[in-house]
């Protein structure tokens, strides 16, 4: 916590991405607010509209408002992206540092699981996963998780393996250390800023994952504002009204960016090691 | 407006550009003296040749290889092809053909009524379907005159010879790999090479019937209908099949391209399920969700006009009353409320749907994406129900289990785009969703739809052989379903080719049979 705050005062690139990341996330909560129509209200003969003072980003194939679509796509795409990342973190850590502490048959079951899963390619996986459950979004979280957490897993593992074999961890053991406080005091807190920033850096991948999916049709259903079937909406009239595929290509585009970079100066501020 | 528009699609572009290292499409400048090879961009289904197999005898007759005795003209009536004429016994049980005198294979081999009496008798051996159409006793051959005896009198039997199940091939011929070269047929082409990707032809040497305008003809599939008008755009095809509505307007300069475009066949229709527990056992809730449907904007605007707005079953492009039947179902929000009203549904709790002991009125609308316009119906009903309460939950399928679905009743709405005509008759088409299905006997009657007066129509029908009196039966048929709101015809599409003017006569016909034609020829320079 401490190095965030120094990191805020004392790296530029690091405060100024973090602003655009509050930007965002301050766009999504407000999307209500500042949206000027509700983005499901479809008014059939306004279809297709250019966009223009009345509709800043033109209208959609039902004749709702692209502009305020775009918006509330952000509340919907960054929330289940930061779900997605989350879940993944927590699975995939959690059963990493289980493997990397214990051993032995824990550690052989799972990671000969993670050696199954990273032996497919993964959008692969994931939509033949996201296919025979059907579309949703839960579903679709669900097929990237399986994909995904094995990175993590291994990271964590390795992590753990190579920290076990510090004095300090062994001076714990052998004072009677219980499992369960020497992962929670000593491992965790040491392996934890390299998975954040693992994370951080993630979720830009992920969210062109989760867009991947809706675009295939196998996360959100309409009539859902979410920009990647959004993309996959208006990819049918790219010629015609290629401002329904511009918007929310560009709001993909711009976010994927800024935490990219955030998750780049995160790592800058939260691991002083990688520091010219 | 104008600029915005040019902008957009600029940045548009740039921003696509960065991401695509795909190459550009670039002039066509092979500007040939003569044109000798046609290039055709199409939508396949068919991975071989076997005109017998699945439906893969379309693409045997779409691509101007196979043809049958009897050829559906812009008005679905039965005109001569491989046989001269026909006609049917007093007893209507004796079907007499006279087979062409000059038809031959491309082969050389002369097309005898023998050689039909074979192909004929090889498609009933190998094809259930053809069975199910018609059974017959015995066929005979005498020269170029063909006797065909059926089981029971078969009003409709020289149409379901039309069906490119019924393509005549030349079954002398042994030594060839149907699926990949296809059997020896009387088309004007002959393939080449052949897989489901790519389709190449050479002219028919012994073709019968004139002469064979283009030395060479290839055809790409290209199944997604955008990137088939990106490449009529870039010049890489010819002639394309089925643009997507959205595209239409980037073709509507004359001097470079000729669209045409006619009422298809089909119907995109939503089966509605009438079982006694779902909301629509209610005659007044699906009035009430008929009524709240505009389906003109639908048609005129999300669909750019592509479509006629839905009616009475039967499409505008035949001749089965389409004028003089009236829906009384149109679209009229009001009067769907008041529906909903009479029959019980209110909105108690205020969450905008509407409701009866403590239950919302939800309806699942199943529907597959495969083809552009579901989607997009069945989105606008979720939004235009929704604005008289009822909710519409939208279930995106794959194609395969939308059958099943069908057929075991598990939906309140489906949609589907179908085939209202079958070998040139409607009469498979008007019973397989709405008569009677007693202990499964009418499998695709899964909606629990039943009305005695339609069944008796439809008894009627069976056995009716003059035309105009079988006319009048669908008509009657057709009324039933409407006054009943027993449906939701959402449309009829419109089927197009579009060519560029390099090539003449590219016209499309109502049946889905026939795309490449012999009429088909360069342009005239």
């Amino acid at each position: 916590m401490e190095n965030l705050i120094n990191g805020l005062k004392n790296n530029r690139a690091f405060a100024f991405s973090s602003f655009l990341v509050l930007l965002l996330i301050g766009i999504a909560l407000a999307a209500p607010l500042l949206a000027p129509y509700d983005p499901l209200e479809a008014t059939m003969k306004n279809a297709y509209l250019p966009p223009s003072s009345e509709h800043l980003f033109g209208t959609d194939k039902l004749g709702r408002d692209n502009f305020s679509r775009v918006l509330y796509g952000a509340s919907y795409s960054l929330s289940s992206v930061l779900l997605l990342v989350a879940v993944i973190f927590a699975v995939g850590t959690s059963l990493g540092v289980l493997a990397g502490y214990f051993g032995g048959k824990v550690d052989t079951v799972i990671m000969r699981i993670s050696d199954m899963m990273i032996s497919f390619p993964g959008m692969i996986l994931a939509i033949a996963i996201a296919g025979i459950m059907g579309g949703s979004l839960i579903n679709a979280i669900i097929a990237l998780t399986i994909v995904t957490w094995t990175k993590y897993a291994r990271l964590a593992r390795s992590m753990v393996l190579k920290i076990k074999k510090r004095d300090f961890v062994e001076a714990a053991v052998v004072n009677g250390g219980k499992p369960t406080h020497i992962l929670w005091k000593h491992i965790v807190p040491n392996i934890l800023p390299l998975m954040i920033i693992t994370a951080a850096s993630d979720i830009g991948a992920m969210m062109m994952e989760l867009a991947g999916l809706s675009f295939l049709g196998f996360g959100s259903q309409p009539p859902a504002p979410e920009w990647g079937l959004m993309l996959n909406e208006g990819r049918q009239q790219l010629q015609t009204a290629p401002w329904l595929m511009f918007f929310p290509g560009l709001a993909i585009f711009l976010t994927v960016v800024v935490f990219n970079l955030w998750g780049d100066s995160l790592r800058d501020v939260l691991d002083p090691r990688q520091e010219d | 407006m104008k600029k915005t528009i040019k902008f957009t699609a600029a940045v548009a572009m740039i921003g696509l550009m960065a991401f695509a290292s795909a190459g550009c499409g670039g002039d066509d400048k092979k500007a040939a003296a003569a044109k000798d090879t046609l290039k055709f961009g199409v939508t396949n289904f068919a991975d071989s040749l076997e005109p017998t197999d699945n439906y893969f005898g379309w693409i045997v007759m779409r691509y101007g290889l196979g043809e049958c005795l009897v050829k559906f003209d812009e008005k679905m009536n039965s005109t001569p092809w491989l046989a001269e004429n026909w006609q049917v016994s007093d007893d209507k049980l004796t079907w007499t053909f006279k087979i062409n005198d000059k038809a031959k294979f491309s082969n050389g081999n002369k097309v005898t009524a023998e050689a039909v009496k074979k192909s004929i008798e090889r498609t009933f051996e190998k094809a259930a379907r053809a069975r199910a159409m018609f059974e017959y006793d015995n066929i005979s051959a005498d020269g170029q005159t063909l006797m065909i005896k059926t089981h029971t009198p078969v009003a409709t039997l020289p149409g379901m010879l039309g069906d490119p199940l019924f393509i005549i091939i030349d079954t002398s011929v042994t030594d060839r790999d149907y699926a990949k070269q296809g059997p020896i047929c009387t088309g004007p082409y002959m393939v080449n090479t052949y897989s489901k990707a790519k389709a190449v032809m050479d002219a028919n040497p012994n073709y019968w019937d004139g002469e064979v305008p283009f030395k060479h003809v290839e055809i790409p599939t290209i199944d997604d209908p955008n990137t088939r008008a990106m490449a009529l755009q870039s010049g890489e095809i010819d002639m394309a099949i089925n643009i997507a509505p959205g595209d239409m307007s980037l073709f509507s300069n004359k001097d470079k391209y000729n669209i045409s475009a006619i009422a298809s066949l089909r119907d995109v229709l939503a089966r509605m399920n009438v079982k006694e527990g779902k909301p629509m056992y209610d005659k007044r809730v699906r009035e009430a969700l008929l009524s709240s449907l505009d389906r003109e904007t639908y048609c005129k605007v999300l669909l750019k006009d592509t479509f006629t707005s839905g009616g009475p079953l039967m499409p505008p492009s035949v001749d089965y009353g389409f004028d003089q039947l009236k829906d009384p179902n149109t679209y009229n929000v009001e009067r769907a409320k008041k529906l909903l009203e009479e029959a019980g549904w209110k909105d108690t709790n205020g969450d905008g749907y509407v409701d009866k002991e403590g239950k919302n009125l939800e309806m699942d609308f199943i529907f597959y994406s495969g083809r552009a316009e579901l989607p997009l119906f069945a989105e606008a009903t979720q939004s235009d129900a929704k604005k008289v309460g009822i909710k519409v939950n939208l279930k995106n399928v794959d194609y395969n289990v939308l059958d099943g679905i069908g057929v075991r009743g598990e939906y309140d709405l489906l949609i589907s785009n179908i085939l209202t005509l079958q070998a040139g008759d409607p009469e498979v088409f008007i019973n397989q969703y709405w008569k009677t299905n007693v202990n499964g006997n009418n499998p695709q009657n899964g909606s629990g739809y039943s009305n005695p007066a339609y069944d008796a129509l439809s008894d009627k029908l069976a056995v009716e052989f003059d035309p105009a009196k079988r006319r009048q039966l669908v008509i009657d048929m057709q009324k039933i379903i409407l006054d009943d709101a027993a449906t939701i015809i959402f449309g009829y599409p419109q089927t197009n080719m579009i060519s560029n003017n390099s090539i003449a006569n590219a016209e499309i016909l109502p049946c889905d049979y026939y795309w490449l034609t012999k009429e088909i020829k360069p342009a005239q320079k």
